[in-house]
């Protein structure tokens, strides 16, 4: 399915943008892994349109820490842009495999990543076992956030 | 009302007498794209007493004025109404035009048909054309009830008032000097000189700053026609163009005219202090002199660091040391009272603090330090003699990096971009690689703006010199605290690559903003300010260094941010503006000038407790008020303060404006917002919106006033009852207000009518009061949009409701029924 992404973002809001490069120099996704900066992520978003962007993988290495956004001169909502650029990849499946799998954990087991090697290691040090999660409780939450219409659990 | 409105046309001409010249104007594509100029002059001829009604292109040129001219004479034409732009452009030229034809300039009216019109309804040809008519219509009936008036003429005191003693105050005082008339100069500080003074060298000729500056500095001290007023505050500000009358506090200075400035106290002297002129980077004692070439060259006592700030003489080293016996610890703050025909405002900019800014560790690290520190720094009368030193070890770095933009072009700071940063520091990045040239300089920009005389030739210098240009500000900044260097972490976006590069000197090129102390100013002299704090001028190409009120002028950057070159010129035109009107020696007021009618006044004395002016003279015992016509300014705020009729305004009188409300609501009346917009403020603000074609809906029908306190609630009250969907009244901001606060009347008489609605159980939104200044368009457009959403919730019951309810009310005392 289609979603239009300037509903969930304000497109003007990007015209705002005079490059300074701010965001990427606050950036600390950016120093230890291959992300999309904000910057570029703005600039491709106004030059050569967000079809293009939602394609990159490298937009899935942002930690929406919103740093660059508490430093844009200019006040731009770029932590929203991120995830509304996700949004709109995930509906269109240009979700990374790893993140794929992580969700489907999560709606399966009620968290996303494995965890029976981790009891072991609590018991090691002492620390009583994770307590059980209320799977459907889960399931039930994500399928409110309409998440099920992305992938399928 | 409409009993009074024919009472007043009685007394004007008889209607067969009134001859009409409608002028519709193109304005090339400007008005003519949007709007049907030829049907708007068509139906303007079908309006009583229209003679005749055209069309023309530009109604401005020659031709359109020789067009109106010749109408005057050859069809006896006795009232003009000219459909063009903002009366606030091109009303003295038709009136000219007028006049130069024989007919009272004051028989003219115009209607604004592109601020208020095409600019603002750009792609609605026909709503912009209904509404131009409806506009032409209004005009068409304040033309024939609009009387010839008079100016009246006043005497301009042949002296000036400069205000701030940098370069700018500095040049405007001169030039006027020179031309013969008596100056004073206010400046706050111990010195003239101003940030110039601070500065290093200046862009882009690399002159010594202060070298050229001092001689200019010395002209002023040794001047006959320049009074020098140092330490000292304008308090007050009365009077008019031509004869305002100034109190200015003098700050006790402690130290006598004896001076020599020999230095032998600051030796005895145990307080110290961070010296302000050396931006922090030095210390100064108690007793001091600003900098070396000060002027006047004498010392002063900072009383406030000084031991004997309890008013007892607790320390007397200095006075001891001085042979000549120079400091005097029993001088007094005094206020002096001078009287000048002309002010010039040259108060200056503060420069951007960083410190907020706190990723680039401005406070925190010592080795990021700001262009003014920096300009100090290198400067031979600086803290380190002009030494390139850092201040964490004093020693020379090896490598420098000028940030840009800081404070500037953010929303987080200052939106405008500071003007001079740029090219500030490539003289500073010259300058090091010209005295240092092993130091490695970079300069990290967004986008370098070398737009004047010499500027790219410097911008290309400076990077064949080996100045390294890095597109991309650092995100973020790291201090290595073993030795003090500096890490900028950032993207360089032209190769789209990350970057790490270490420092031992990092420079933030701050931006520039207005001065702190700028809204006391402004305050005093009823200057307006844009949305950046600058002071607006009154026309931003046509009259760039006039403000609104009359006989008063900027120069420098309290306009405006801008280098030496330009605040230096624009001080030049400044003085050459006040020039004129002192050369004149006599101005001639607007015959706008309130009127009293002795027979109808029964003396209360309201009006008189009203007016901000002090203008209207009389008493109970006299049995009569009137109005001294030289002192009143034409704000009207009295007018509706009058309960009897007996008050009415020239030029904007009851019976003109009533009728513009008339044919503004002749159609379709509960789609119709009437705003009443003050001219200096809300009308100029409208008109701004039209400027920056700002769309909005086009039912609304502005009536000009000249101060929102003019608008009488009768005038609500008759839109309301002739069935008018809402009723805007919009003046200037309070404590903005051009007539000394006249619109504090305005918000009280609004209020109560609220009241008033809220008594009779009627909806009182539909009566809205909106602040606007001359730089909100946007507001305007905003407030007008609101208002029409207001009226798409309006049911016809609702408006019979009102007629009625208003309709009902018992006429007052006086009042013709």
């Amino acid at each position: 399915m289609t979603v239009k992404l300037w509903n969930f973002f304000p497109r003007e809001a990007l015209y705002e943008c005079y490059q300074c490069a701010r965001c990427t120099g606050s950036c600390p996704a950016l120093e230890v892994a291959e992300a999309l900066g904000p910057r570029e992520t703005i600039l491709k978003c106004l030059n050569l349109g967000h079809d293009e962007v939602v394609e990159d993988e490298r937009l899935w290495v942002c930690c929406t820490c919103n740093v660059c956004e508490d430093r844009c001169p200019q006040k731009i909502p770029i932590s929203d842009l991120l995830v509304a650029l996700r949004n709109s990849a995930a509906r269109r499946g240009n979700i990374p495999d790893k993140l794929q799998i992580a969700i489907e954990l999560l709606a399966k087991t009620g968290r996303s990543m494995i965890v029976h090697q981790l009891d072991e290691m609590r018991a090691h040090h002492g620390l009583a076992p994770l307590m059980p999660v209320p799977i459907d409780e889960v399931r039930e939450v994500l399928k409110k956030t309409k998440l099920d219409d992305v992938i399928e659990f | 009302m409409k009993q009074a409105l024919d009472d007043m046309d009685k007394k004007a001409n008889s209607p067969a007498d009134l001859r009409v010249g409608v002028y519709v104007c193109h304005c090339g594509k400007n008005i003519g794209s949007t709007v049907d100029c030829e049907a708007v002059a068509q139906f303007a001829s079908t309006l009583p007493h229209v003679t005749l009604a055209k069309d023309s292109l530009y109604t401005c040129s020659e031709p359109g004025q020789e067009q109106i001219k010749t109408d005057i004479r050859e069809q006896k034409l006795n009232r003009v109404v000219v459909a063009s732009c903002t009366p606030r452009l091109h009303e003295p030229t038709f009136r000219a035009a007028c006049e130069s034809a024989g007919l009272n300039p004051y028989l003219l009216e115009m209607a604004n048909i592109r601020e208020h019109c095409s600019w603002v309804h750009l792609h609605e040809r026909e709503a912009a054309t209904s509404k131009a008519k409806d506009l032409v219509a209004m005009a068409v009936a304040r033309a024939v009830r609009l009387e010839p008036q008079f100016e009246l003429s006043v005497p301009v005191k042949r002296s000036s008032l400069v205000i701030g003693g940098g370069v700018a105050g500095i040049q405007a005082a001169l030039d006027m000097a020179d031309a013969g008339y008596q100056v004073y100069l206010v400046e706050k500080s111990g010195s003239i000189g101003g940030r110039m003074a601070q500065i290093d060298k200046t862009f882009p000729t690399m002159d010594c700053s202060i070298c050229i500056l001092a001689p200019k500095m010395s002209e002023v001290g040794r001047h006959p026609n320049i009074q020098m007023l140092t330490l000292s505050e304008i308090k007050e500000v009365t009077g008019h163009i031509g004869n305002f009358k100034v109190k200015i506090l003098k700050k006790a200075r402690y130290v006598t005219d004896g001076c020599t400035a020999c230095g032998d106290c600051i030796q005895a002297c145990p307080q110290l202090a961070p010296d302000e002129f050396n931006a922090g980077l030095s210390i100064r004692r108690a007793i001091y002199i600003p900098f070396a070439q000060a002027v006047p060259s004498r010392y002063l006592v900072d009383m406030g660091l000084c031991l004997n700030n309890q008013g007892i003489v607790a320390c007397d080293r200095c006075f001891q040391a001085c042979t000549r016996k120079c400091i005097d610890f029993a001088d007094q703050d005094k206020i002096v009272e001078i009287e000048v025909g002309t002010i010039v405002v040259a108060t200056g900019v503060d420069v951007y603090d960083p410190t907020a800014l706190t990723e680039l560790g401005y406070g925190r690290f010592p080795n990021v330090i700001t262009t003014l520190e920096f300009e100090r720094l290198i400067n031979a009368g600086g803290p380190s003699s002009g030494e390139l030193i850092r201040p964490s070890d004093r020693k020379r770095p090896k490598n420098i990096a000028f940030l840009q933009c800081i404070g500037s072009r953010s929303k987080r700071s200052n939106p405008y971009c500071s003007n001079v940063c740029c090219m500030n520091t490539i003289k500073d990045a010259l300058l090091i690689k010209e005295h240092w040239p092993e130091t490695e300089v970079f300069v990290f920009y967004i986008d370098i703006r070398a737009f004047g005389k010499g500027f790219e030739d410097l911008f290309q210098r400076a990077r064949r010199e080996g100045v390294t240009f890095i597109r991309g500000i650092p995100g973020e900044i790291i201090e290595d605290i073993s030795n003090g260097n500096l890490t900028l972490l950032g993207e360089n976006t032209l190769l789209g690559t990350q970057y790490r590069y270490t420092m031992e000197m990092v420079i933030l090129s701050v931006g520039i903003k207005p001065r702190s102390d700028a809204p006391i100013v402004q305050r005093l002299l009823n200057l307006s300010t844009d949305t950046d704090g600058f002071y607006m001028e009154a026309h931003p190409k046509l009259r760039p260094v006039d403000t609104t009120t009359g006989g008063v002028f900027l120069a420098g950057a309290a306009e405006g941010p801008k280098d030496i070159k330009d605040s230096v010129t624009q001080a030049s035109a400044a003085a050459s503006r006040a020039n004129i009107l002192m050369s004149k020696g006599e101005v001639k007021i607007p015959a706008v000038t309130a009127r009293i009618n002795t027979d109808k006044c029964v003396a209360c004395g309201l009006c008189a407790k009203v007016c901000p002016y002090h203008a209207i003279e009389g008493s109970k015992e006299l049995g009569y008020y009137r109005v001294v016509e030289a002192m009143c300014q034409g704000c009207g705020a009295c007018v509706p303060e009058c309960k009897f009729g007996a008050l009415d305004q020239a030029h904007f009188s009851d019976a003109q404006i009533v009728s513009q409300i008339h044919e503004a609501l002749a159609n379709e009346p509960e789609r119709k917002i009437i705003a009443f917009a003050c001219n200096w403020c809300s009308y100029a603000g409208a008109d701004f919106a039209g400027v920056s074609r700002i769309q909005y809906p086009d039912n609304v029908r502005i009536i000009r006033t000249m101060c929102s306190a003019r608008v009488a609630p009768e005038w609500i009250e008759l839109a309301f009852s002739m069935g008018a969907g809402a009723v805007l009244v919009s003046g200037c901001h309070p404590s903005d207000c051009h007539y000394n606060n006249a619109n504090q009347n305005t918000a009280r008489r609004v209020e109560k009518f609220w009241k008033r609605l809220d008594k009779l159980g009627l909806n009182k939104d539909r009566l809205r009061l909106a602040w606007v200044s001359a730089a909100e368009g946007a507001q305007f457009a905003k407030v007008i949009k609101e208002m029409e959403q207001g009226l798409r919730e309006l049911t016809p019951d609702q408006v019979l409701e009102t007629k009625q309810k208003l309709a009902k009310r018992v006429p007052r005392k006086g009042e013709p029924v």
